[in-house]
Parts: C-alpha cells; structure tokens; sequence
C-alpha cells in the first residue's frame, strides 16, 4: 500500500494526495493499492511546481487496522516533532493520530523503505 | 556593541530587495524550484520535514534587546512561539511560509539582521568567546576582529563558491568557549615577543564523516595582517579544496592531505605574494573598536552585601551562583549565563516571552547586551552584582534559572529528526530523557562538569564528537539506534572521542549513561571531572559496565 | 550559440565576438580563436606568427601560473565555471588582473549565472557568454546590485572603509 506525499511550495507544510488534490491530513491521503494508479498519481504531482515540491511515494503498513507510513521520518511528518506533542499535525488528534502515534515495534521493525536515503 | 551604519544598511536593503523579488519569481515559476533552491539557501531559508526554516545569523552570537525583541516577534507572527539557538550560536525558526520569508527578511534589516550565508559554500558567521568584553582573561574584544571578518566575508567577490562552507571562530583568552578547534579557521589572540596583539592560527578543524582537531599553522601573525593572512588561506582553499566529493571538500581534508607543514607553506608563499595591500587599515579597525569600548560601567566595590546576604540565605540562589554566574573584569559585576536547558525542555529552545524578558533584564541589568553561546546557552555579560538576585528572581520566575550550566544536563542537542530533513533519528528526545534522568541538582552538581553533546546524524550539527560522552543518531533498519563516543572536547584541550561500542537501542541509551555516570564516580580520584577520569582509565571500565549484560 | 555580453566603460551590452572558441578535437577555422591551454602549448607559437589574436581556455582546476609569460601575447583568457559552484576561477580572474596585470579581455564561460555577475566583475571578468539567457540589462543590474561593498578587488569600486574615511 502507498501513498503520495509532498511538500507545499508556498508554507512547506506536509500534504498528501487525494483524488487530484493535495489535502494536510495523514487521514484523508488517499490510498493505493495499485502501483501503476499510484506512479501516474506521482507523475501528476510532480508536475505542479507552483503548488508543491519534493513529490514522492511512500510505502504504508497495516498497523490495526490503520494503514500507516513504514518509515519513521514518514511518521514523523504526518504528526509533527515529537519533543513538545502538540506542535504541528497531531494537535487535532483524532484515531489515525494516535495510530501514527502508538505505531512503533510493528511499523519500523518492517524496515526501511528508501526514503531517507532519497 | 556594532551598529550598523548608513553603509551598512543600504547593503542590506539591497540584498533584501533582491530577495524578494527572486521568491515572487519563484511563486509565479519565473524560476524553477531547482533555480531557487540555491538561491532561498543562499538566504539561510531551508525545506525542512514540517515547513521551510529559516536561519537567521547572529555575528559573533551578540544581540542587542531590540534584536532580541524583534526575533520575539518573529517567534510570535511568522513561527509558533518560539525560535531554537544553534550551535553555530544562530537562531533558527522551524515554521516558516514561503510566503512570509520577504516580509520576515524586512523585519529583520529594521534592527540590522538578515540571514546571509548562514547557508551555502561560504564564510558563515564567525563564532566568539561569549563572554568577550567581560572576562577578565581576556588580551583583546575578539568581537572587534569578528565584526572586521564579518564585513570582509559579506558577499565576498572570490570566496563566495568555496568547496564547502567555512566557519572561524576567533577567541582571545586561554579558555576557550567557542570550541575554536573544530572551526576551518580558529584564530587565538596571542602577544607577540616585543608584546604586539595577534593571532595563532589553527586551520583545518571540522566534525561531520571525519572529525579532525585544527592543527596550529602558525604561531603568531600580527595582528594588523590578518586580512591578508585570511585571504592567503581562502585563496589555497579556494584553488586546492576538493570539489569532486562533498563529504570530502572541507578546507580539513585538504589540511590533512597535504599535511600541515606543506598546507602552512602553500600559505605562507601565497601570502608574501598578497603583501599588504589586503589588509584592512587601522583607521576601520579603529572605528569598529570604538563600537565596542569604552562601556560605561560603574565603579562599584568588589563585593556587594546584597548579592553575599542572599546567597547565605537562599540554597537556590547559591545553587545558581555556584554554576551559572561567572567573575567580570570590572569590579561589582558579574557574567550570568542564562540556561536554555530547563529539564525535560528543548535544548537552545526559547519561546518568544521568554525572549522578551531577557531583552528586557538585558536593558535594564546588562547594558543592552546579550551573548549565544555555541552550546545552546544565552549569557548576559554585564550585571552589577547588586542586581544578580533580582535577575535570578526574574529568571526563575520564566524557567530560565536552570542551575545546571557545564552539568550533565546542559546538553547540546540538535534539532535532529524532530524537525531536520537530514538526520537518521531524533536527538531532541533523548537529551530530554537523560535531564529528566538526571533532574537531582545534588547529583548533577556531584558529577560535575560532563558535556553531552547529541547529534542526530554524521553531520555533527550537534557537535557529539567533541562531547565528553557523545551521541549519535543512526539508523539501523529504520530503527533509530545511538552510537555513543567518550573523551571528546571542544574546549582548550580539543580532541574528538572514541567509539564506546556498537550502537545501542534509543531505550537503552539513559541507561548507558547512567552506567558511565557509575563507573565515573567509583573510578574518579581528586578533583577530577569525568573527562579527566576517561583520560586516566581509558575505555575499558566504561565498555565493561556498558556492555557487562552483552557479554 | 551563446550569447556574449561585454563591459564597455563598466556598462554590460551585446558585443560581436570576434573569437572562434575551438575544441581540442577540431580543426581550427581561420582567425582568431580560442583555444585549450594543452593546446596552446604545442600550437600557440605558431599560430601567433600567423599573426592571429588568440584566446585561451582556462579550465577550473588549471593554473593561471602556467600562461603568466604569455599572458602580453593574448588577447583573451576564457575562464570555465563548468557549474555555477565552483569557484575555483574567480581566483584565477584575480591572479590575472592583480598580480599578473593581464590587460585583454577575462570571459566567462560555462555555467555562467546573473546570481554570480557581481562576484565576476568584482573580480575583472568583463565578458560574458550568460548561461540563463540574462540581457546586457539584468546582467548590468545584477552585476550593481549592491551599492557598497567590503572588500577591495580586481574593479574599481571603492570599499566600504575607503568611504567611511573620506
Ligand atoms: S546533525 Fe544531522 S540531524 Fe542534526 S541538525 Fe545536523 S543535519 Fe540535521
């Protein structure tokens, strides 16, 4: 499972692809399942460079249920820093949230995808 | 303090401008992200895992309270409220819009600030004693000489596309704070035989993939050809430095490639080449000296009754005294280190109220004056002595009197993968941990001096490889695992640490530390800190206790 | 075709150039041209009997010290920037102009940025073959985009100390 993630030009803040559109929330991104759906997702995105830059993949896991980024740093930017909790996305809370949140042994025990190296 | 003049400002207006218009290029697609990349770094404004950050350079880590005030209101309109002091001693803002940048960059020109070459392959901000103008130890302002490099360096025509970035750090006592060994180019103020003001030079110190302490190149140039000494250095560099491998274009590795007696002659011959047509004339180096002398101090007693009477009465205060509160050259006063280390807060974290309150203390307590330091510290440099309780109190009533400065929970932490687009794991957390560990003041202050120092990946912005125990965040199979090094100093007897042993789990890492801590207080004899112990004993105890359940 | 852009009393316009640039490989044209340093070392002699003007290419990475006893015999040096990183030649466009007192024309070629124009003229570039298309106009700009500077270099601005003392 994958999905499609990027940075806004104008604020930097972390989005996520849904059906066409590039929305904040973790929760919302739509997912694929199909790679070939997901690299023309890509391809469209990246041909945005006034809406966003740094457009890529990345790979989800179940997690209870709750389809969450393997990657750590993916976790990372779908909730915000971990040293005060309350900055950035995960303030609104929410189910995925704390699924994203909780998500440790499981997810990152999967390894890595190569998205730090990107 | 410096203060711009006309010059000055118009330079900065210029670059402001030019700024701005480039981000409006950009937003249209005028130019392309890959044309703006270079460009935005140019002007210390970075993409980041959250949001763009943009890093604002403070020369010589010295701020003036409207500086200071006007980061507050940065802090406060443009980020959430708080704003994170590097080890470079620059502040960085982790929430920044594109969109805002041009409007931050004005803000800053107002109160003659920008973000310059905090980025990019060029001179950065030069580093200073925090405490210059205020220790007594000291044979010369440093910030005199940082303030004529700061000019020089400002868009500099033939050093702007050096190989790599380049960062001097120049100290004028025997102590030194700014870590002046692990800079591309350390200068020390030294006398000269007939008594004339200099400098040793140090070149070719730097962490990252391979650490290296600067050796010293030569032991004494007067002072009035540093110019043409600086640009003999940056000229060999700027030819010579490698270009094919950024992990290998340090002016260090050029250093330790051609050794340092072939690298010092290089320098040598190129500098009697320049002659002195490069160096600046005493009549500038006159004005900017008068910037920072003569400060009006009082003449007061040596001692003050009111600073005696509350140190007998209050255990806090004495407690403070004792490790944040340092001795001033001018009798009646005294430097005092504000620590940004609050247990279980962020290292170098500061949130715009608490920037508004030291700018007020600095106003009114410490001649306007306020000092960085490279491990995450603020200092305000001139108190009375009279007026240190009231500071205190003022302090502790903000979170900022933490007693703990050079103790075991004044941590250097980067920013790590909390916020860094770079880093393999978090350092932020862990530096949390191992404070809240060590929260008991008795303790930390039974310890005694222990630098730990935490980076979040090999590029060292956390300077781990000169702390006495050092942390660095790897990844192993997407887990984020700490590999721990002993024995490093940043300090006058600068050398990088050694490897404890394989990399440990993030659960594990308190645990290590307390571990060493152990073995520290068992092993230590007189007077010794727990690098001294190190030194003494070696690795092995530690390795041994660390590693005891692997066996 | 790049286009070329050269200082005429310190103001950047299009200018006609004269000069042939020549790679290793090819055999040169008639009249004055631009060639390799390697080349200029086995054929330079005899091109300049032929009473040629000629030119030579300056890698990044080579030595202004090896043409310093040809330098009144040439008309143009053309410095590579071969990315707009390296910045090896602007030391050698110093070197050229201060220390050697070469007087023909320093161009820069390669990728050659309006973000770099006040760097080059500063360091006595005064022809350029601009790399993202910049007009004689946004160069001219670019290259005066500060009204003070620090430092004193190859051109003939007045540093910011000069100033304040006069
Ligand atoms: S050390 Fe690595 S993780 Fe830490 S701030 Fe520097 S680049 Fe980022």
């Amino acid at each position: 499972m994958k999905a499609l993630t990027a940075n806004r030009l104008i604020d930097g803040e972390v989005v996520f692809w849904r059906k066409g559109e590039w929305i904040e929330r973790f929760a919302d991104a739509e997912l694929f399942d199909d790679p070939a759906v997901a690299e023309a997702a890509e391809a469209h995105g990246k041909n945005q460079p006034t809406v966003v830059v740094d457009v890529y993949l990345i790979d989800l896991v179940d997690a209870d249920g709750i389809p969450t980024p393997v990657s750590y740093r993916e976790r990372l930017r779908a909730l915000g820093p971990t040293n005060p909790r309350q900055h950035g996305k995960q303030a609104e809370g929410g189910k995925v949230i704390a699924a994203l949140a909780q998500a440790s042994g499981a997810a990152r025990s999967t390894g890595r995808v190569n998205l730090i190296k990107r | 303090m410096y203060r711009y003049d006309e010059i000055d400002k118009q330079f900065l207006a210029d670059r402001t401008a030019e700024f701005r218009g480039q981000v409006e290029r950009r937003l249209i697609n005028e130019i392309t992200e890959e044309q703006f990349k270079p460009i935005r770094l140019m002007n210390g404004l970075y993409l980041q895992l959250h949001a763009y950050m943009l890093r604002i350079a403070i020369p010589y880590g010295s701020l003036r309270s409207r500086q200071l005030r006007m980061l507050a209101e940065i802090a406060r309109t443009h980020d959430k409220g708080y704003g994170h002091f590097t080890t470079r001693t620059n502040m960085q803002f982790h929430w920044i819009k594109l969109r805002e940048a041009p409007d931050i960059i004005d803000k800053l020109a107002t109160v003659d600030m920008h973000s310059i070459q905090t980025s990019g392959n060029c001179i950065r901000n030069t580093t200073a004693d925090p405490h210059a103008g205020a220790t007594a130890e000291e044979l010369d302002d440093p910030r005199v000489w940082c303030e004529a490099v700061r000019q020089w360096s400002s868009v500099h025509p033939e050093f702007s596309f050096l190989p790599r970035k380049f960062k001097i750090a120049i100290v004028a006592s025997l102590k030194d704070r700014a870590a002046v060994r692990i800079h591309d180019i350390g200068l020390y103020m030294r006398r000269g035989r007939n008594g004339d003001l200099g400098f040793e030079v140090a070149v070719g110190g730097g962490l990252g993939r391979t650490p290296y302490v600067a050796p010293t190149i030569r032991q004494f140039i007067p002072a009035a050809r540093l110019f043409s000494y600086l640009e003999a250095i940056l000229r060999v560099y700027n030819r010579y430095g490698r270009r094919d491998n950024s992990f290998k274009a340090r002016i260090k590795i050029l250093v330790a490639s051609l050794g340092v007696e072939e690298f010092a002659r290089q320098v040598e011959a190129e500098w009697e080449k320049i002659g002195e047509g490069s160096d600046l004339p005493d009549t500038e180096l006159a004005r900017i000296r008068g910037a920072f002398t003569p400060l009006p101090f009082e003449t007061l007693p040596a001692s003050s009754s009111a600073f005696e009477e509350a140190r007998l009465a209050d255990p806090a205060f004495a407690r403070f005294v004792r490790n944040n509160v340092h001795p001033h050259k001018q009798p009646g006063y005294a430097i005092v280190d504000v620590s940004l280390k609050a247990i279980g807060e962020t290292p170098g974290d500061c949130s715009a109220e608490q920037m508004d309150l030291i700018a007020d203390l600095a106003e009114r307590y410490s001649l306007d004056d306020v000092r960085v330091t490279h491990e995450q510290n603020l200092v305000l440099p001139h108190v009375r002595l009279d007026d240190v309780p009231t500071v205190h109190a003022a302090l502790a009533a903000a979170g900022l009197a933490t007693p703990n400065v050079n103790l075991i929970s004044d941590i250097i932490a980067c920013p790590g993968l909390d916020y860094c687009a770079l880093a393999n794991a978090r350092a932020i957390p862990i530096a949390q941990h191992i404070a809240e560990r060590f929260a008991d003041q008795d303790r930390a202050e039974l310890i005694g001096e222990l630098k730990i120092k935490i980076s979040g990946c090999i590029n060292a912005c956390g300077h781990h490889h000169v702390g006495h125990i050092g942390i660095l965040g790897v990844d192993k199979k997407g887990e984020e695992f700490y590999q721990l090094t002993l024995g490093g100093s940043g300090a006058e007897d600068a050398e990088v640490g050694k490897i404890l042993g394989p990399a440990l789990p993030e659960n594990r890492v308190t645990d290590a530390i307390e571990q060493l801590v152990e073995v520290y207080l068992r092993e230590r004899q007189d007077g010794e800190r727990f690098l001294d112990t190190y030194r003494r004993t070696g690795m092995a105890p530690f390795k041994e206790a660390v590693y005891a359940d692997v066996h | 075709m790049p286009t070329y852009i050269k200082l005429k009393d310190g103001v950047a316009a299009w200018a006609e150039d004269a000069f042939t640039t020549v790679a290793d490989e090819e055999k040169l044209p008639r009249g004055d041209v631009i060639i390799s340093l390697e080349r200029f070392k086995t054929e330079g002699d005899h091109l300049l009997v032929e009473g040629r003007s000629l030119g030579v290419r300056l890698e990044a990475g080579e030595a202004v010290e090896d043409l310093v006893y040809d330098l009144p015999r040439l008309s143009v040096i053309a410095l590579v920037f071969p990315k707009f990183k390296d910045g090896r030649n602007y030391s050698s466009a110093r070197l050229l102009r201060d220390r050697y007192g070469f007087k023909g024309e320093i161009r820069a070629v390669g990728e050659v940025l309006r973000e770099q124009a006040g760097h080059m003229v500063r360091c006595g570039v005064d022809a350029f073959e601009p790399y993202d298309g910049s007009t004689p106009e946004q160069w001219q700009a670019a290259a005066h985009r500060y009204r003070h500077v620090y430092q004193r270099d190859s051109d003939a601005r007045v540093p910011a100390f000069v100033e304040r003392a006069q």
